[in-house]
């Protein structure tokens, strides 16, 4: 599944030479390879400077039936089903622009191709931030951690790029440049194209302006970790936190497996074999103070075998820890299946248990012990549950692999929680294995693909963007 | 409208669920805002079943549909502007679930915004989208609007807070998107068809998060001798990095109206007064009051209050909350604005604004959302002349404009409607608007359902309204 595209003609990558500046365009097999998505190698790798060339590349592009797509600093491709074609890449990393910060306002506006790391250091400097708290921090760029839909830690107090982005412009699959929202904080003039733009893994347009609410840094902030022995005491944890006045900054709970796996990686005072629950309380130092106090109390009253204050290098190593979750599992895992499910509180519990019982059952029909495949767990207190399945080194990928067998059971995990878990990372063999099966990393999709349907015409009439990564094969 | 499709509704609901009555009609030509138009019947749906009949036979009957709550919106967004069935959903109010554990309920359009934080309040909760009508106003209409209120400052409008619908697509299909959890996979319909101004879909079924009720408030009145002085706080409030839950302003034109009709202790001779809120933990409402009131007298405020009860902090809500109430016993009509600006803009704007009144020789109140940047004025005019009507409405389009120029936008939470339709090429070129067109094509292909609203009627002719308009009533 390597090689360029037959589709791509020597003519087609001329052609290409005259729309974009040289430079500017790539054609070579080794530049190329750089820019592969789950197997498929681009022919042609596009730097465009500007929206208007953008639309100038994908009206080209619609016309020679050429698929395309829009990348940052590539570290999220590997999420979604395998593209159905790949002929070009749309490499927007030199659009790098911050194109207005107005601190006093709390608003910014920036360039798709912005990495997060740059805003952030420029809105640190005015005491400000955006609560995207990204994985691959240093090198993502703002487009495509929105358009990958990645979440945070923060959204227990701050939401997600839904809550805080407030205007895009993009460039749709029939190469008109268009916007939804605006730069102000408080807007509802017109229809709020960019929710849909969130999280759509560029397969209804390339983003390629983002306008975001800032936030002030909170003048001081502690975090807390509890270690419980089982996940049913943590959680109770979160539950009192959840009902008490208090406002935390985020609530993550960390299983034994991640515990281990961020110890690992010099999170010293987190307690091995047992269940973590990481909180952190930002603002006055009253407010500090009150939480380190009901904090302290509500976890005694929960069993928690200890309560800590972290100091300030052990809670910069757990927090960045929480989130580079994905990239920590991958670099130590790399065969990981990563699923993310989304949850009502009250249902974590029961769906952890699932999760545990369905590994147990597949490591011994697998006729290994359970230390075959192990599970590495984040949960966000708000909502969501990172499960990674952690494959033994070597183990093979297979249709009867113990992973494959897990991956499928935890997809159909029962629907009564009202779940519909996405594998988030994979290896590629493993959409390969799924596929063979008949399923997807994507939850089967409703009557509501219907509608799904009709949105991906309108903003991309041709199927020339992402064709085949998103759910429902769109 | 043709008989037999009177006769057919009644048979499908029953004789008391339908309106066709000249007398009848007149009570649903209009909303809160300034335009009308005379639908031919009124339908109330029991059911989500009784709603796909409806539309059904619309179909059949090729008559144009709108969805209508409590007729409190701000834009015409419920208005039959084509004629045509209004279906009101206002027997569709049963709060349909409450899960306290994980804050969520479920709840049909019709129900009433604060009747949803009176069933909860008990278990520490409430729904955190607060416009002034909260008490009147229905969940569903803040769903198609995308409505907002003074909180929205700290909590967002209603889109954060809603996740998941049930809808009647104008073919009688039904979908259900979204759900419980705070995410789904897929594309986020949800937050697409909120805000949609009832253009997409009609909406029967809400899932809503519910917000813990904070364990302080604190409620500040700062009252100043110029509106520099207020403005200027806002701005400073804002870049120090001070989070608010609201932060209100009342000019002094509006502050006097309010005070005679609701004696909430307003100053009668104060230029502008801020009222803001904190919220939080008792240490974080403490610190935050603290910090407040210190920025408010740096900028010279002669006086700043704070509510030292319930009752004294529900008084000053009430002059705030009533202060469109309070406008209307002084005059026979008044237009309400809701136009957005950068925070660091305010000065400027309101000055505008000022020149504006002036030129156009019409009274003009303001009361707004400061923190949030977005303006509320009150054009007050004598609907029954002519002239007067034309200078309000090119007033209107004065300050709208501006507050484009100014990096703004038109409309924060009342929506577009058919009362900002034309004025949408300020924000957006065709192209943005042809895609937007597409958009609602989409799921609403013949436009039967609310048709004529959020987009420009016309391509080119966006301003007409307002030019012709202008042309009628040069600046006295």
């Amino acid at each position: 599944m390597t090689g360029g595209s037959p589709s791509v003609t020597s003519r087609v990558t001329s052609r290409l030479s005259d729309l974009l500046a040289a430079g500017r365009v790539f054609t070579a097999a080794a530049h190329c390879a750089a820019y592969e998505v789950d197997g498929l190698q681009p022919s042609a790798v596009l730097q465009p400077e500007s929206a208007a060339e953008i639309a100038e590349v994908l009206r080209f592009a619609a016309a020679e039936h050429l698929a395309v797509i829009p990348m940052g600093a590539r570290t999220k491709l590997a999420i979604g089903m395998p593209p159905k074609r790949l002929d070009l890449a749309l490499d927007l990393s030199r659009m790098n622009r911050v194109l207005a910060y107005d601190p006093r306002d709390l608003t910014c506006g920036v360039e798709a191709g912005v990495p997060f790391a740059d805003l952030d250091r420029q809105l640190a400097g005015e005491r400000q931030f955006l609560p995207l708290a990204p994985a691959f921090a240093e090198r993502a760029t703002l487009g495509g951690i929105v358009a990958a839909g990645a979440d945070s830690p923060l959204r227990y107090a701050y939401g997600t790029a839904r809550d805080y982005l407030l205007g895009v412009e993009f460039v749709t699959g029939d190469a008109v440049v268009s916007k939804s929202g605006g730069r102000v904080v408080k807007n509802v003039t017109g229809y709020d194209l960019q929710k849909v733009l969130i999280g759509s893994l560029g397969t209804l347009a390339v983003i390629t302006r983002l306008n975001f609410r800032t936030f002030p840094l909170p003048p001081e902030q502690q975090t807390f970790v509890s270690s419980f022995a089982a996940a049913e005491a943590a959680l109770a944890w979160c539950g009192a936190i959840a009902k008490s006045p208090l406002q935390p900054k985020l609530v993550e709970v960390l299983d034994p497996g991640t515990t281990k796996l961020f110890a690992a990686q010099g999170c010293r005072q987190l307690k091995l074999d047992r269940w973590s629950v990481v909180v952190t309380a930002a603002g006055h130092h009253a407010v500090v103070e009150r939480h380190a106090q009901d904090l302290e109390k509500l976890a005694r009253e929960q069993q928690a075998a200890d309560f800590t204050v972290l100091d300030k290098s052990e809670e910069s190593a757990v927090l960045r820890c929480i989130s580079e979750f994905p990239r920590e599992v991958l670099d130590a895992y790399p065969g990981a299946v990563i699923f993310r499910i989304a949850v009502l509180p009250s249902a974590i519990p029961d769906l952890l248990r699932q999760s545990a019982s369905m590994l147990d059952r597949c490591s011994a029909r697998a006729g290994t012990n359970s230390s075959g495949m192990n599970q590495a767990i984040l949960v966000r207190a708000a909502g969501v549950v990172y499960i990674a399945l952690l494959p033994a080194p070597n183990a093979p990928v297979g249709p009867v692999a113990p992973l494959i067998q897990a991956c499928l059971e935890l997809m159909d995990i029962d629907i009564a929680l009202g779940v519909r878990p996405v594998i988030e990372w994979c290896p590629l063999a493993v959409k390969h294995e799924l596929t063979a099966a008949g399923k997807s990393i994507w939850p089967p999709i409703g009557a509501e693909h219907v509608l799904a349907e009709r949105l991906k015409k309108v903003f991309d009439p041709h199927a020339i963007l992402s064709p085949g990564r998103f759910q429902g094969g769109i | 409208m043709d008989a037999k499709l009177i006769r057919e509704l009644a048979q499908l609901l029953g004789k008391t669920a339908v309106l066709a009555g000249a007398d009848d009609m007149l009570l649903y030509e209009y909303d809160g805002s300034i335009d009308e138009a005379r639908p031919d019947c009124v339908v109330f749906p029991r059911s989500t079943q009784d709603v796909v009949e409806i539309v059904k036979l619309a179909n059949r009957f090729d008559v144009p549909i709108v969805g209508r709550g409590s007729g409190t919106g701000l834009s015409g967004g419920a208005i039959a502007r084509r004629g045509g069935i209004i279906v009101a959903f206002s027997r569709m109010k049963r709060i349909l679930e409450i899960d306290v554990v994980n804050q969520r309920a479920v709840v049909q359009p019709g129900v009433v915004n604060f009747d949803l934080t009176r069933a909860v309040e008990t278990e520490g909760l409430y729904f955190a989208p607060d416009p002034s009508s909260q008490k009147a106003c229905t969940i569903g209409g803040n769903v198609a609007e995308n409505s907002g209120g003074p909180h929205t400052l700290a909590y967002g409008v209603t889109s954060s807070h809603v996740t998941g619908l049930e809808l009647v697509l104008p073919d009688a299909s039904v979908y259900r998107i979204g759900g419980r959890t705070i995410e789904t996979p897929g594309y986020d319909l949800t937050g697409l068809f909120v805000g949609s101004e009832g253009t997409f879909a009609l909406v029967t079924e809400i899932t809503v998060k519910l917000s813990r009720l904070p364990e302080e408030v604190g409620t500040l009145l700062a009252v100043f001798d110029t509106v520099e002085d207020a403005t200027d706080t806002v701005a400073d409030i804002t870049s120090r990095g001070v989070t608010p839950a609201a932060c209100e302003m009342l000019d002094a034109w509006t502050l006097r109206a309010v005070e005679a009709f609701v004696h909430a202790g307003f100053p009668l001779d104060a230029a502008a007064v801020l009222l803001l809120e904190v919220e939080g933990v008792r240490e974080a409402a403490e610190a935050q009051s603290a910090e407040i009131a210190d920025v408010c007298r740096l900028h010279h405020a002669r006086e700043v209050r704070r509510a030292a009860d319930g009752r004294e902090r529900e008084l000053l809500w009430k002059g705030r909350k009533n202060a469109f109430g309070a406008v209307g016993r002084l005059s026979p009509s008044y237009y309400v604005m809701d136009g957005v600006i950068p925070r660091t803009r305010l000065t400027v704007t309101l000055r505008f604004i000022e020149g504006v009144g002036q030129r156009y020789q019409l009274q003009i109140g303001n009361v707004f959302h400061a923190g949030d940047g977005n303006l509320h004025p009150l054009i007050l005019f004598d609907q029954r002349d002519p002239a007067q009507l034309a200078r309000a409405i090119a007033a209107a389009g004065e300050i709208m404009k501006f507050c484009v120029e100014m990096g703004g936008a038109l409309t924060g939470e009342h929506g577009i409607g058919m009362e900002k339709s034309e004025l949408m090429p300020l924000m957006f070129s065709d192209s943005d608007l042809d895609l937007m067109r597409r958009v609602r094509s989409a799921f609403n292909p013949t436009g039967r359902l609310n048709p004529d609203k959020v987009l420009p009627l016309g391509k080119g002719c966006g301003e007409t309204r307002i030019d012709t308009q202008a042309a009628a009533a040069t600046p006295a």
